[in-house]
Protein backbone atom coordinates (compact mmCIF):
# COMPACT_ATOMS: atom_id res chain seq x y z
CA UNK A 1 0.00 0.00 0.00
CA UNK A 2 1.19 3.50 -1.13
CA UNK A 3 2.18 5.74 1.65
CA UNK A 4 -0.47 8.75 1.09
CA UNK A 5 -2.94 5.70 0.61
CA UNK A 6 -2.09 4.99 4.40
CA UNK A 7 -2.54 8.70 5.62
CA UNK A 8 -5.48 9.21 3.68
CA UNK A 9 -6.94 6.33 5.63
CA UNK A 10 -5.74 7.27 8.77
CA UNK A 11 -7.43 10.70 8.39
CA UNK A 12 -10.54 9.31 7.34
CA UNK A 13 -10.42 7.32 10.74
CA UNK A 14 -9.66 10.04 13.16
CA UNK A 15 -12.69 12.13 11.47
CA UNK A 16 -15.01 9.18 11.83
CA UNK A 17 -13.62 8.78 15.75
CA UNK A 18 -13.91 12.38 16.30
CA UNK A 19 -17.69 12.74 14.71
CA UNK A 20 -18.92 9.45 16.75
CA UNK A 21 -17.06 11.31 19.88
CA UNK A 22 -18.52 14.38 18.89
CA UNK A 23 -22.14 12.46 18.23
CA UNK A 24 -22.04 10.42 21.62
CA UNK A 25 -20.89 13.81 23.36
CA UNK A 26 -24.09 15.89 22.14
CA UNK A 27 -26.47 12.91 22.61
CA UNK A 28 -25.14 12.12 26.09
CA UNK A 29 -25.27 16.08 26.88
CA UNK A 30 -26.82 16.84 30.66
CA UNK A 31 -28.10 19.99 31.56
CA UNK A 32 -26.85 22.88 32.65
CA UNK A 33 -25.99 22.55 36.63
CA UNK A 34 -27.72 25.52 37.35
CA UNK A 35 -25.96 24.94 41.18
CA UNK A 36 -22.64 26.24 39.27
CA UNK A 37 -23.51 28.58 36.28
CA UNK A 38 -23.52 31.67 36.48
CA UNK A 39 -26.86 33.10 36.38
CA UNK A 40 -27.86 35.49 33.36
CA UNK A 41 -30.35 37.70 36.13
CA UNK A 42 -30.06 38.53 40.02
CA UNK A 43 -33.22 39.48 40.82
CA UNK A 44 -36.26 39.52 43.56
CA UNK A 45 -38.71 37.17 42.75
CA UNK A 46 -41.22 40.05 43.25
CA UNK A 47 -39.94 42.23 40.73
CA UNK A 48 -39.10 39.18 38.07
CA UNK A 49 -43.79 38.64 38.34
CA UNK A 50 -43.74 42.43 38.01
CA UNK A 51 -42.24 42.31 34.57
CA UNK A 52 -44.31 39.76 33.59
CA UNK A 53 -47.19 41.22 34.84
CA UNK A 54 -46.62 44.43 33.36
CA UNK A 55 -45.67 42.90 29.83
CA UNK A 56 -45.19 39.68 29.31
CA UNK A 57 -43.96 40.02 25.79
CA UNK A 58 -40.48 41.96 26.86
CA UNK A 59 -40.13 40.09 29.92
CA UNK A 60 -40.23 36.45 27.48
CA UNK A 61 -37.93 37.70 25.39
CA UNK A 62 -35.73 38.81 28.06
CA UNK A 63 -35.78 36.02 30.48
CA UNK A 64 -36.85 32.97 28.55
CA UNK A 65 -34.08 30.46 28.55
CA UNK A 66 -32.11 32.18 30.34
CA UNK A 67 -30.67 31.38 33.86
CA UNK A 68 -32.27 33.85 36.85
CA UNK A 69 -31.06 33.53 40.68
CA UNK A 70 -33.97 34.71 42.16
CA UNK A 71 -33.91 35.57 45.66
CA UNK A 72 -38.43 35.57 47.28
CA UNK A 73 -40.06 34.11 50.25
CA UNK A 74 -41.10 31.04 50.07
CA UNK A 75 -45.20 30.56 49.48
CA UNK A 76 -45.56 26.86 49.32
CA UNK A 77 -43.78 23.62 48.96
CA UNK A 78 -45.63 20.88 47.08
CA UNK A 79 -44.10 17.61 46.60
CA UNK A 80 -44.68 17.18 42.95
CA UNK A 81 -43.90 13.56 42.89
CA UNK A 82 -40.80 11.66 44.41
CA UNK A 83 -38.35 13.38 42.65
CA UNK A 84 -39.68 16.60 41.91
CA UNK A 85 -40.55 19.45 44.42
CA UNK A 86 -42.19 22.73 43.58
CA UNK A 87 -41.47 25.69 45.84
CA UNK A 88 -43.41 28.47 45.16
CA UNK A 89 -42.26 32.22 45.83
CA UNK A 90 -44.07 35.24 47.32
CA UNK A 91 -44.64 38.15 44.49
CA UNK A 92 -47.05 41.43 45.35
CA UNK A 93 -49.44 39.77 44.33
CA UNK A 94 -51.86 37.14 46.25
CA UNK A 95 -53.21 35.28 42.57
CA UNK A 96 -49.51 35.08 41.18
CA UNK A 97 -45.90 33.50 42.30
CA UNK A 98 -42.49 32.35 40.82
CA UNK A 99 -43.00 28.50 40.79
CA UNK A 100 -39.77 26.33 40.59
CA UNK A 101 -39.13 23.29 40.11
CA UNK A 102 -36.56 21.22 41.39
CA UNK A 103 -35.74 17.43 39.37
CA UNK A 104 -33.46 16.21 42.78
CA UNK A 105 -35.03 17.50 45.83
CA UNK A 106 -36.79 14.66 47.55
CA UNK A 107 -37.16 16.22 50.58
CA UNK A 108 -39.54 18.49 51.19
CA UNK A 109 -39.67 19.04 54.87
CA UNK A 110 -36.50 20.72 54.66
CA UNK A 111 -38.03 24.18 53.08
CA UNK A 112 -41.04 25.88 54.85
CA UNK A 113 -43.22 28.80 54.07
CA UNK A 114 -42.04 31.81 55.30
CA UNK A 115 -38.40 31.16 54.70
CA UNK A 116 -36.47 33.35 52.76
CA UNK A 117 -34.34 31.50 50.01
CA UNK A 118 -32.07 31.84 46.84
CA UNK A 119 -32.10 29.87 44.10
CA UNK A 120 -31.22 29.49 40.28
CA UNK A 121 -33.12 28.05 37.19
CA UNK A 122 -34.14 27.96 33.97
CA UNK A 123 -37.00 30.48 32.55
CA UNK A 124 -40.02 28.99 30.66
CA UNK A 125 -42.19 31.52 31.07
CA UNK A 126 -45.38 32.86 32.50
CA UNK A 127 -48.44 31.47 32.68
CA UNK A 128 -50.38 32.27 35.71
CA UNK A 129 -47.12 32.11 37.22
CA UNK A 130 -43.51 32.83 36.64
CA UNK A 131 -42.24 29.47 36.12
CA UNK A 132 -38.68 28.05 36.48
CA UNK A 133 -37.22 24.57 35.58
CA UNK A 134 -33.96 22.90 36.20
CA UNK A 135 -33.67 24.91 39.95
CA UNK A 136 -30.72 24.69 42.35
CA UNK A 137 -30.74 26.19 45.84
CA UNK A 138 -27.93 28.66 46.53
CA UNK A 139 -28.46 30.18 49.78
CA UNK A 140 -31.30 28.72 52.73
CA UNK A 141 -31.28 31.45 55.30
CA UNK A 142 -33.49 31.47 58.28
CA UNK B 1 -54.33 39.98 26.39
CA UNK B 2 -54.50 36.19 26.65
CA UNK B 3 -53.42 36.83 29.85
CA UNK B 4 -55.89 38.83 30.76
CA UNK B 5 -59.02 36.36 29.77
CA UNK B 6 -56.99 33.84 31.98
CA UNK B 7 -56.97 36.09 34.59
CA UNK B 8 -60.44 36.91 34.41
CA UNK B 9 -61.30 33.03 33.58
CA UNK B 10 -59.35 31.94 37.24
CA UNK B 11 -61.19 35.68 38.88
CA UNK B 12 -64.22 34.10 38.11
CA UNK B 13 -63.68 31.00 39.49
CA UNK B 14 -62.85 32.83 42.67
CA UNK B 15 -65.92 34.82 43.19
CA UNK B 16 -68.69 32.68 42.00
CA UNK B 17 -70.93 32.18 44.58
CA UNK B 18 -71.30 28.76 46.43
CA UNK B 19 -67.55 27.87 44.75
CA UNK B 20 -67.59 24.73 44.09
CA UNK B 21 -63.86 24.89 42.46
CA UNK B 22 -60.84 23.65 42.53
CA UNK B 23 -57.44 24.09 40.90
CA UNK B 24 -53.97 23.18 41.47
CA UNK B 25 -50.47 24.88 40.14
CA UNK B 26 -48.62 22.09 40.36
CA UNK B 27 -50.31 19.85 37.88
CA UNK B 28 -48.10 16.52 36.22
CA UNK B 29 -48.65 15.88 32.56
CA UNK B 30 -45.92 13.52 30.92
CA UNK B 31 -45.94 11.74 27.73
CA UNK B 32 -43.69 9.14 26.94
CA UNK B 33 -42.90 6.74 23.70
CA UNK B 34 -41.08 3.87 23.39
CA UNK B 35 -38.17 3.09 20.75
CA UNK B 36 -35.78 0.58 19.95
CA UNK B 37 -32.74 2.95 20.78
CA UNK B 38 -34.46 4.00 24.15
CA UNK B 39 -37.30 5.58 25.76
CA UNK B 40 -38.83 9.11 25.29
CA UNK B 41 -39.89 10.70 28.02
CA UNK B 42 -40.61 14.31 29.05
CA UNK B 43 -42.18 15.67 32.95
CA UNK B 44 -44.31 19.15 33.41
CA UNK B 45 -45.11 19.77 37.10
CA UNK B 46 -45.97 23.05 36.08
CA UNK B 47 -49.66 22.36 35.03
CA UNK B 48 -52.45 24.47 35.75
CA UNK B 49 -55.11 22.86 36.03
CA UNK B 50 -58.91 23.52 36.76
CA UNK B 51 -62.34 21.57 37.87
CA UNK B 52 -66.01 22.96 38.70
CA UNK B 53 -67.66 19.91 40.15
CA UNK B 54 -71.04 21.52 39.67
CA UNK B 55 -70.39 21.18 36.27
CA UNK B 56 -67.68 19.06 35.53
CA UNK B 57 -65.48 21.20 33.69
CA UNK B 58 -62.45 20.83 33.24
CA UNK B 59 -59.01 23.02 32.53
CA UNK B 60 -55.87 22.32 31.93
CA UNK B 61 -52.62 24.89 30.51
CA UNK B 62 -49.24 23.93 29.99
CA UNK B 63 -46.22 26.31 29.12
CA UNK B 64 -44.27 23.26 26.58
CA UNK B 65 -40.87 25.01 28.25
CA UNK B 66 -41.63 23.32 31.22
CA UNK B 67 -41.32 20.01 29.66
CA UNK B 68 -38.18 18.10 31.32
CA UNK B 69 -36.16 15.72 29.33
CA UNK B 70 -33.24 13.74 30.92
CA UNK B 71 -31.12 14.50 27.94
CA UNK B 72 -30.70 18.07 26.77
CA UNK B 73 -30.56 17.30 23.29
CA UNK B 74 -33.78 15.78 23.41
CA UNK B 75 -35.55 18.84 25.01
CA UNK B 76 -34.17 21.42 22.49
CA UNK B 77 -34.98 19.08 19.87
CA UNK B 78 -38.58 18.81 21.43
CA UNK B 79 -38.80 22.97 21.69
CA UNK B 80 -37.36 23.51 18.16
CA UNK B 81 -37.98 20.97 15.61
CA UNK B 82 -41.13 19.13 17.31
CA UNK B 83 -43.09 21.79 19.33
CA UNK B 84 -41.69 25.42 18.25
CA UNK B 85 -42.50 26.26 21.22
CA UNK B 86 -41.02 30.11 20.80
CA UNK B 87 -43.91 29.99 18.38
CA UNK B 88 -46.79 28.17 20.36
CA UNK B 89 -45.97 28.45 23.79
CA UNK B 90 -48.35 27.00 25.16
CA UNK B 91 -50.98 23.47 25.00
CA UNK B 92 -54.14 23.96 26.29
CA UNK B 93 -57.21 21.37 27.22
CA UNK B 94 -60.95 22.27 27.59
CA UNK B 95 -63.84 19.60 28.25
CA UNK B 96 -66.25 18.14 30.52
CA UNK B 97 -66.83 15.35 32.68
CA UNK B 98 -69.75 13.37 30.26
CA UNK B 99 -70.96 11.27 33.09
CA UNK B 100 -70.23 13.65 36.06
CA UNK B 101 -73.54 11.70 37.59
CA UNK B 102 -71.75 8.74 38.79
CA UNK B 103 -69.22 10.84 40.46
CA UNK B 104 -70.43 11.42 44.22
CA UNK B 105 -67.83 14.36 45.46
CA UNK B 106 -69.42 13.99 48.89
CA UNK B 107 -68.36 10.67 49.33
CA UNK B 108 -64.26 9.70 49.67
CA UNK B 109 -63.44 6.86 46.96
CA UNK B 110 -62.28 6.31 43.35
CA UNK B 111 -64.58 6.82 40.35
CA UNK B 112 -63.94 6.33 36.78
CA UNK B 113 -64.84 9.03 34.70
CA UNK B 114 -64.64 10.09 30.46
CA UNK B 115 -63.64 13.52 29.89
CA UNK B 116 -64.55 14.81 26.13
CA UNK B 117 -63.02 18.02 25.43
CA UNK B 118 -60.39 20.14 22.74
CA UNK B 119 -57.27 19.79 23.05
CA UNK B 120 -54.58 22.63 21.71
CA UNK B 121 -51.35 21.16 20.85
CA UNK B 122 -48.79 22.91 18.25
CA UNK B 123 -51.75 25.48 17.47
CA UNK B 124 -53.92 22.48 16.31
CA UNK B 125 -56.95 21.80 18.15
CA UNK B 126 -58.75 18.53 18.01
CA UNK B 127 -61.84 16.73 20.10
CA UNK B 128 -60.45 14.08 21.99
CA UNK B 129 -61.99 11.57 24.52
CA UNK B 130 -59.84 9.98 27.30
CA UNK B 131 -60.98 7.42 30.38
CA UNK B 132 -59.84 8.51 33.86
CA UNK B 133 -60.51 8.74 37.68
CA UNK B 134 -61.83 10.87 39.96
CA UNK B 135 -60.29 10.06 43.24
CA UNK B 136 -62.43 12.20 46.00
CA UNK B 137 -59.76 12.54 49.33
CA UNK B 138 -60.30 14.43 52.61
CA UNK B 139 -59.35 18.25 51.32
CA UNK B 140 -59.25 17.53 47.88
CA UNK B 141 -59.88 16.12 44.70
CA UNK B 142 -57.28 13.59 42.36
CA UNK B 143 -58.00 13.33 39.04
CA UNK B 144 -55.93 10.37 37.09
CA UNK B 145 -55.78 9.60 33.41
CA UNK B 146 -53.76 7.65 30.48
CA UNK B 147 -54.80 7.99 26.53
CA UNK B 148 -52.94 8.14 23.83
CA UNK B 149 -51.84 10.94 21.24
CA UNK B 150 -51.09 11.22 17.86
CA UNK B 151 -48.05 13.87 16.96
CA UNK B 152 -49.28 14.00 13.03
CA UNK B 153 -52.76 15.03 14.28
CA UNK B 154 -51.35 18.01 15.79
CA UNK B 155 -48.77 18.97 12.27
CA UNK B 156 -46.12 17.93 14.40
CA UNK B 157 -43.25 16.72 12.01
CA UNK B 158 -41.08 13.71 13.17
CA UNK B 159 -38.31 13.67 10.59
CA UNK B 160 -38.13 10.14 8.56
CA UNK B 161 -35.02 8.64 10.11
CA UNK B 162 -36.42 8.93 13.21
CA UNK B 163 -39.99 8.25 12.64
CA UNK B 164 -40.00 4.36 11.52
CA UNK B 165 -38.65 3.80 14.58
CA UNK B 166 -40.66 6.02 16.73
CA UNK B 167 -43.83 4.87 18.15
CA UNK B 168 -46.69 6.56 16.16
CA UNK B 169 -49.10 6.77 19.51
CA UNK B 170 -47.70 9.07 22.47
CA UNK B 171 -49.42 8.02 25.69
CA UNK B 172 -49.94 10.83 27.75
CA UNK B 173 -50.10 10.59 31.46
CA UNK B 174 -52.05 13.82 33.72
CA UNK B 175 -52.01 13.59 37.44
CA UNK B 176 -53.53 16.27 39.52
CA UNK B 177 -53.80 16.72 42.84
CA UNK B 178 -56.75 19.64 43.30
CA UNK B 179 -57.36 22.07 46.52
CA UNK B 180 -60.23 23.78 46.94
CA UNK B 181 -60.39 27.47 46.08
CA UNK B 182 -61.33 29.47 48.83
CA UNK B 183 -64.77 30.94 48.64
CA UNK B 184 -63.29 34.83 49.36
Amino acid sequence: MKLWVKIALFAVLIIVITAIWIGLHMFNLKHTDTAKAKPDFVITATVLQKEFEDNEGTASSKYINKIIEVNGTIASVTPADSTHLNIALKTRSDMSTVICTFQNITDPSKYKSGEEITLRGECSGFLMDVLLKNCAIVVKRK
Amino acid sequence: MKRLFLFLFFLNIVLAANAQKYMTKNGYIGFYSHTPMEDIKGDNNQVVGALDISTGEMVFQALIKSFHFDRALMEEHFNENYMESDKFPKSVFKGKISNLKDVDFSKNGIYNVTVEGDLTIHDVTNKISAQGTIEVVSGGINANSKFKVVPEDYKINIPGVVKDKFDKNLEVTVAMKYTPIANK
